[in-house]
């Protein structure tokens, strides 16, 4: 049986709305963090070149990142999937920075 | 001035201009970092493995194996091209992750984990650690 036009319309909107519904759920995930933690034996240039190598950041970036660790202590730096964040900690510590995940609070 | 330790030439390949004592003290340094990646009753064994996310009891075994995995494979490429005069971009930066695991552990292990404690530090163990960090400042320089 043909389904009437304005019910067709109506389930298209349902439709969207489940998929908007989804989407928004997504998006306000809450990501993991990678954090880099400050020692007092690394060059500063160490982990400069350890930042392009690993993410490919620009020069400027990965400058910023390190001055943050330096400063502060820690930096986030990168956010995201969990999977992807464990990956990047690994390779952070292969390099033999101080590196931990977190979920963003 | 006394010339760099590691120059990155153009054909994209690392120099080493280690003398033999500095060979000597790099062939130390990577042999550590393979039997502290293989034995866990080494001193350095526990600073090579920390917490990737410490609000877990446990971390994912296969983060934990990938680093223990890839930490090796790179002590062992340093192991391998320690006589080298020329390094390819993968050698050298295994060398600068080994040497940079080594600087890290020698620090845990020692306590030293803040400027203080580096300040305070003896001057035999001051001096591994400055020479640690000339290898890795001039090597890293060539990424």
């Amino acid at each position: 049986m043909a389904t009437p036009k304005i019910l067709r319309n109506a389930t298209a909107e349902n439709d969207l709305e489940q998929r908007a519904d989804s989407e928004v759920a997504v998006v306000t995930e809450r990501p993991w963090n990678v954090i880099v933690w400050n020692d007092p034996v690394t060059p500063m240039n160490v982990v400069v070149a350890v930042f392009k190598r690993v993410f490919g950041y620009s020069n400027n970036k990965c400058t910023h990142l390190m001055l943050t660790v330096h400063h502060e202590g820690r930096a986030v730096v990168w956010s995201g999937q969990r999977e992807r964040a464990e990956s990047y900690c690994v390779k952070l510590q292969v390099a033999g920075l101080q590196s931990s995940v977190e979920r963003d609070a | 001035m006394p010339g760099k330790l590691f120059v990155r030439r153009r054909d994209g390949r690392v120099e080493v201009r280690l003398n033999d004592v500095g060979r000597a003290i790099v062939r130390e340094v990577f042999a550590h970092v393979l039997a502290a990646e293989r034995d866990p009753e080494h001193e350095w064994h526990l600073s090579l493995n920390p917490p990737i996310n410490p609000s877990n009891d446990d971390d994912d075994p296969l983060s934990t194996l990938a680093r223990q995995s890839e930490t090796a494979s790179n002590a062992e490429l340093a192991v391998m091209t320690i006589q080298e005069q020329f390094l390819t971009d993968a050698e050298a930066w295994a060398w600068l992750c080994t040497l940079q695991v080594a600087l890290r552990a020698t620090a845990v292990v020692n306590g030293v984990l803040s400027d203080e404690k580096l300040e305070s530090a003896s001057p035999e163990l001051l001096d591994d650690i400055r020479t640690l960090q000339q290898f890795l400042f001039d090597l890293s320089g060539c990424f």
